[in-house]
Parts: structure tokens; C-alpha cells; sequence
């Protein structure tokens, strides 16, 4: 009877474990549950220097390590990632409906056109998960009926996170060093509204907009080195909005969320990348509290277009590729947003993303400006950055690098340190396609003074899956802190504040935005444009006040 | 149009009675004057007023030897508001922040009249200038506004009516080359331009004989 019970209880479990496994893109309606409102504030535990949020830091190797693990994804001989099962097609005008089934069914036996997703000039073409989609893109991009055909390869943020204020003070010595080297202190004087007409789109992680209770199943899961996890089942998981963005002074702030990842109209930031940029772009300031913002008045809008563990562990139906970021830009431009931050990209190969582009030139456009981060791969082989790049050949899209803390307030001059002689951020990318520079920190030389510091989760609390299983629990996303992150991802946010206040003033055109930012940027390293800083370090208060007569 | 002309030659042939004296050894004659200056940096003007063509008011004094030599010192000013700004491909962007600028120019001329009938008097001249120039505007320090004085060179020519015994009016054209002032820094730079003077159509009316 007991070797019985045993037994039953062994395939109870393994059952169980079956039922709770991870598998993907069939998402279960009930599996995640958002109840939007329903919630408390969040609690503000302030600064958190303790936290560390690098390019290199071993957290965030085992973040990209987790999502790898958790969800099926392919990866090419080349080592690209690509979301399997699907192909991001574009058919010439031209083809007809029986040249276009002809073209897909030369490409695999088994694929088929799928509806066309919302906002995308391009189709999604549905092939076994098994298939080789790269092969199956090359031979359909060999029909004449097809214009570019590829896999949705992996898109992910471009930061690097760590972890008030303003002024450095005894308790907080790092201050936000950040905004008076671009002149933020009288570009503040000159447009004191900071961009209150404009609306910036986050394409991102999500923000945390709003509080809510959110039910969700998760299951047991294997990390990348095996160990299991065990399944959470059902937990209830409390989220907030972070006050310093959404607060209780002004409401109507957020325009238009979406979420790509979940198709839904709540993009919760689960991993707390698209707080802190949000949170650069237009941290509640002047209040009192915490930390600043650049364009402190804009209004926000959240895409997500970048899953997180939780989201992944959650169920998420899709991933953050090239079609959620292709969709994610034209919903975007087609609703209202005037700029667009990307704190995220891919490199090659392949060294092109033809729905990225085409969604990028369709929103310069209709005239939104798009700040993209140049990447962090200075120091990993330094390869071309395709996002970033796009926006080099695309006049009203910038691509950001990354400066650190040796560039001083006042003469925007690089002040060198034996251990970082430059102003050049270690990991910042360079190459053709950087355009312009701004503050993305580092820690070498300068440890938590040289972070950006903005409002966002206190990762102890979300990041449970970083713990060893036994103290791996169910995250909440409802206490806030002021946290340091590194990269070009808190680069890029720094120009699409900028050029949210240059906006404002006037200067509606993108590729006018850019001629504005890249004639007043400050030239660092060599004369003229270059590799590492593109046209310089961005100059809030000179981009501002333009050009007199004779001075 | 007919009437004009004919009573412009009737002036310009009549000899009054008046115009039969003896002109004075030394005559000493004020004036004002307006005038519309299209300035040689035009793109520098245009992006920053919208037009490059500006008009200045003033004055001075002339001083004339038996009515054939003359010295004229002249006094003028420019003063307008306009918008910073920056010029990208051609286009030139306005960001609403007011500017001023102020031109006072001091101009010391000589020259010869040419006596061709008693009611007109054609002229040549030319000499050295002094100008004053200052930009300011708003959100800029003390050291961003602009407040300097330099030297250039004028030309002028025009004709003299006598339109009464002791009233007369000048129409002349007049060149300024000014440079030292633009070109440094600001839209001329970026412009290329590196003169602030121009030509001028001026209109004068002098009183004295």
C-alpha cells in the first residue's frame, strides 16, 4: 500500500511537473491575469547602493541566461537568436495572392501566411518550430514576389543596469552627475514646461505605470545550468506604479500603453530596465524627492516590446524580436507619440533588420524623432550594432554612446583618470553608425558614483529567480528604489529628453532635431565627428538657444 | 507721371533768383536721414529677422566749401528683434528665443558735388566708419551677448534737390564694408559671412543753403 501511495504520489508529481512545465507561445487566457488598479502605492525604500546593475555584472549574464533557458528560442551557427516558428515576410506590392502562396510554399511544406499582426507593413509567415528558419527566409527571399524574408532575431535592452538625488550629499554621494554635464540646469531656465505637449514612447521592458494584481501560474523551470527551480503554481503578485513617474499630480500622463509581448493594453515593466529609462526621460522633479528627470513634464507612453524572465516564466506569448519591435514602432508613430526611446537592439548577424528599418523610416516619417543606444559591446568584439545603425543612414533618428563621470560639468572637458583616461564608457560601441553621446556611467573608477541613478524596482524583491532555489520565491513589483544602471540604454534617454524640449521649442522636423543636437553637441575626442562620441556629448542648454548673429 | 517729370526738369532748369548768389565759402548744413540697408550677410539676416533688408535712422552734418567739397559727419542706428536660430540644409530653424541687435553706425565722409544745374547736385564721397554693434538675448550671460566696436570703410553717391531756399533732400546709394564683427561665431559663421555692412538706399533732408 505504501510503495503504492509512493508511486502515486511519484507521477502526482511528474504530472504535475508536466502540467507546470514551461511551454511556450500557447499561452493559457487564465495562466496571467492583470486586475488593472487593483493595488496599493508602492513603497519607497529610496537609494540603493548595494545593487549592482552593470553590462557586465553577473545578474545580468544570468538574466539573458535565464531567458535563453526558459524559452525556446533558435540560434544560429553564427550565434544570432531567432524566435522559431515564424518568418517576418514582406511581398512586393506586386505579388498576388497566388504568388505569394506559391513564394511560401517554396520556402517549407509545412508553411502558411498568418494574419498580418497589427501595426506591420510586413507578414508574418507560420513555419514548423523545427524548421531551419533562416534556410526557409533564404529560399522565400529568392522569389521575386518577396521583397526581404527573415526570422524575428532577438532583440534586448541596451543597459546595464545598477543603482537621490540631485546633488551629491553625505548620504548619497554619486548625485545625478549626469544632467548638469549636458547643460540640463539652464535648458531647465529656457524650457521650463520640459516638454509638457510631447509625448515619448518607451519601447522597452514596460514601465510601471500602474498598480495592479496580477494572478499567475509558474512553473518549474530549469536554468541554463540545469538546476530546477521549482514550480510557484499560483501566486498573486502585488505591482505599483513607480510614484516618481505616475504621480498623484498628474494624471494623464501615460498615453496609450501597449504591450507586444502579452498583445494587450497593459505593458507592466517586469524587469524594471523600462522604469529607469522612463525614468531619465521624465522623472517627476522639483518635487522634493529622490531623483530628476530631463524632460520632466512629457507625457509617456509605454510599449513593450521586450519580455523579462517574469514574463517569459509568466507565459508570455511572444518574445522581444524584430517584429515586436517592428510593430511596437509604428503603433507608436500612429499614436501620437512625437519621440521615440530605444534602449534596445541586436548585433548581426545578420547585419540587417528590413522590418526595423521600415518601421524606423516610417515614424521619421511622420515625424517622430527616434533615439536609439549605440550598444554595449565595446569590449565584447566591438561588432556592428544593426539597430543603431539603421538610425545612422535615417536623418531623424540618432544613435546614442555612452560617456562616463570623466566628463566634468561646466567645460564639458574630458577629465582622465589613470583608470579611465577618456570619457569613452567601456562597453559603449563604437563604429560609423554612433551620432551623438551622452552620460551612460560606469563604475570602473568611479564605483557607485559613476551610475545613472533613477526610480525603479528594488531588484531583491523581483529578481528572485537570481537566489538558489530553496530561497526562490514569488516576486512583487511593488516596492520602489532609487537604483544605479549603467549602459547606453541610460544614454539614449538622455537625448530623447533633450529632443523633447527642442520639440517644444519648436523645431518639430526629426531630422531638424538632429541637425539641431549634433551642431551643438560638444566635440570630444578627435576633431569632428568620430567612432567613439559620433558628433560629441549632447548640449541641452546650446540646442536650446540656437544660434544668435554673431555669437 | 508726366506732371512729376515735368515739374522735377522745370526745378532742375529753373534759376532762381536765389541760385544766382555766391555760394557761402563754408556752409554748415544738418540733416536726417532713413534709409533701407540690404545687408551683405543676408542668409545671417534673413534667419534671424526674416529679412536681410533693415532700416536704419539718423542724422549728422554736412559741411560744404563754395558748394563743391564736403564733409559730412553722419550718425545712424539699427535696433530689432528677432529669434535665435539655426540653419540645417537651407532651412533655417526659429526656437523663439528674442534677440536684439543693435547697429549704430559713425560714419565720417567726404566728397565732391557736382554742380550740373542749380536745383541738383550729384555727389561722390567716401571715408572711414565706426560701428557699434550689440546682441543680446534672453537666457544668455554676460559674456554670450555681443558688445564691440569696429572700424569699416563707406562709399557713397546721390543727387541733391533743392527743394527750397533753405531745404534740400538727398537720395544716394551707400556702401558699408564692415568686417571683424560676424563671421566668428553665431549663424554668420555658420553662414560663411563675415560682413555686417551692405547697401543702402538712404533718403536725406538737409537743411541749409
Amino acid at each position: 500500500m505504501g510503495r503504492s501511495r509512493a508511486l502515486l504520489s511519484v507521477a502526482a508529481l511528474i504530472a504535475a511537473a508536466v502540467t507546470l512545465g514551461v511551454r511556450a507561445q500557447t499561452p493559457d487566457p487564465n495562466r496571467y491575469i492583470v486586475l488593472e488598479g487593483v493595488g496599493l502605492s508602492a513603497v519607497n525604500e529610496g537609494p540603493i547602493t548595494d545593487e549592482s546593475h552593470t553590462p557586465r555584472a553577473p545578474e545580468a549574464a544570468r538574466r539573458a541566461a535565464l531567458r535563453a533557458a526558459i524559452r525556446t528560442q533558435r540560434i544560429t551557427s553564427s550565434g544570432a537568436r531567432y524566435t522559431p516558428g515564424r518568418l517576418i515576410v514582406k511581398f512586393r506590392e506586386s505579388a498576388t495572392d497566388a504568388a505569394r502562396l506559391a513564394a511560401v510554399a517554396s520556402a517549407s511544406r509545412t508553411a502558411r501566411i498568418g494574419a498580418r499582426p497589427s501595426y506591420a507593413n510586413f507578414d508574418v509567415v507560420l513555419i514548423d518550430p523545427a524548421d531551419d528558419g533562416e534556410d526557409a527566409a533564404k529560399r522565400l527571399a529568392t522569389s521575386p514576389d518577396v521583397e526581404y524574408a527573415q526570422p524575428p532575431y532577438r532583440m534586448h535592452t541596451m543597459f546595464v543596469p545598477n543603482d537621490p538625488l540631485y546633488k551629491p550629499s553625505v548620504t548619497f554621494s554619486p548625485g545625478q552627475w549626469n544632467l548638469p554635464v549636458i547643460g540640463l540646469e539652464s535648458a531647465w531656465d529656457i524650457q521650463p514646461q520640459a516638454g509638457s505637449t510631447i509625448t515619448v514612447a518607451v519601447l522597452d521592458t514596460g514601465v510601471a505605470y500602474q498598480n495592479a494584481t496580477i494572478t499567475a501560474t509558474v512553473p518549474a523551470f530549469r536554468d541554463e545550468r540545469g538546476v530546477l527551480y521549482p514550480a510557484l503554481g499560483r501566486i498573486t503578485v502585488p505591482y505599483s506604479a513607480a510614484p516618481q513617474l505616475v504621480g498623484a499630480g498628474n494624471a494623464g500622463r501615460i498615453v496609450a500603453p501597449y504591450d507586444f509581448i502579452w498583445d494587450r493594453t497593459t505593458p507592466l515593466d517586469f524587469d524594471g530596465h523600462g522604469t529607469h529609462v522612463s525614468g531619465t526621460i521624465g522623472q517627476l522633479t522639483n518635487d522634493n524627492i529622490d531623483t530628476a528627470g530631463v524632460a520632466f513634464n512629457v507625457k509617456l507612453m509605454p510599449v513593450k516590446v521586450i519580455d523579462s524572465v517574469w514574463d517569459d516564466l509568466f507565459g508570455a506569448p511572444n518574445f522581444g524580436d524584430d517584429e515586436t519591435v517592428a510593430r511596437g514602432i509604428r503603433y507608436a508613430a500612429d499614436n501620437g507619440a512625437k519621440i521615440i526611446n530605444m534602449s534596445i537592439g541586436r548585433t548581426g548577424p545578420p547585419d540587417t533588420a528590413p522590418a526595423v528599418e521600415d518601421a524606423i523610416r516610417y515614424a521619421v516619417g511622420k515625424g517622430v524623432f527616434i533615439s536609439i543606444s549605440a550598444g554595449n559591446d565595446f569590449e565584447d568584439g566591438n561588432p556592428k550594432e544593426v539597430v543603431a545603425e539603421i538610425a545612422s543612414r535615417v536623418q531623424g533618428a540618432v544613435s546614442v554612446a555612452a560617456v562616463d563621470r570623466n566628463v566634468t560639468a561646466g567645460d564639458h572637458k574630458c577629465a582622465g583618470t589613470p583608470t579611465s583616461p577618456t570619457c569613452h564608457a567601456y562597453y559603449s560601441s563604437s563604429g560609423s553608425w554612433v551620432e551623438l553621446a551622452a552620460p551612460g556611467g560606469s563604475e570602473r573608477g568611479f564605483g557607485n558614483d559613476g551610475f545613472i541613478w533613477q526610480q525603479t524596482f528594488d531588484f531583491r524583491l523581483t529578481d528572485t529567480f537570481l537566489f538558489p532555489p530553496s530561497q526562490y520565491r514569488a516576486p512583487r513589483f511593488d516596492v520602489m528604489a532609487v537604483i544605479g544602471y549603467i549602459g547606453t540604454s541610460m544614454a539614449a534617454p538622455h537625448v530623447s529628453g533633450v529632443a523633447a524640449m527642442v520639440m517644444q521649442q519648436g523645431i518639430t522636423s526629426p531630422a531638424a532635431i538632429e541637425a539641431a543636437l549634433e551642431r551643438f553637441a560638444l566635440d570630444l575626442g578627435s576633431a569632428g565627428r568620430d567612432d567613439q562620441y559620433g558628433f560629441g556629448l549632447i548640449d541641452a542648454r546650446n540646442s536650446l538657444r540656437a544660434l544668435g548673429v554673431a555669437r | 507721371m508726366k506732371r512729376v517729370l515735368a515739374f522735377v526738369v522745370v526745378l532742375a532748369c529753373a534759376a532762381p533768383a536765389a541760385a544766382q548768389e555766391e555760394p557761402a565759402f563754408l556752409s554748415i548744413r544738418p540733416f536726417v536721414m532713413g534709409s533701407q540697408q540690404q545687408f551683405a550677410a543676408v542668409e545671417t539676416f534673413e534667419a534671424i529677422f526674416g529679412t536681410a533688408t533693415q532700416p536704419f535712422w539718423g542724422g549728422g552734418v554736412q559741411v560744404t566749401q563754395e558748394d563743391r567739397f564736403y564733409v559730412e559727419l553722419g550718425a545712424s542706428k539699427f535696433r530689432k528683434t528677432g529669434e535665435r536660430a539655426f540653419r540645417n540644409t537651407g532651412q533655417t530653424f526659429r526656437v523663439g528665443i528674442p534677440l536684439t541687435v543693435t547697429i549704430t553706425p559713425f560714419e565720417i565722409t567726404g566728397g565732391y558735388r557736382f554742380h550740373l544745374g542749380q536745383r541738383v547736385v550729384p555727389y561722390i564721397g567716401g571715408g572711414p566708419g565706426w560701428y557699434r554693434y550689440k546682441e543680446t538675448s534672453n537666457f544668455s550671460t554676460d559674456a554670450e551677448n555681443v558688445n564691440v566696436r569696429k572700424t569699416g570703410l563707406v562709399v557713397e553717391g546721390g543727387v541733391e534737390f533743392r527743394l527750397f531756399r533753405w531745404v534740400g533732400a538727398a537720395a544716394d546709394v551707400h556702401f558699408a564694408h564692415i568686417p571683424g564683427i560676424l563671421g566668428e561665431g553665431g549663424i554668420s559663421k555658420d553662414a560663411g559671412e563675415k560682413d555686417l555692412g551692405g547697401v543702402a538706399a538712404r533718403v536725406k533732408v538737409i537743411v541749409g543753403r
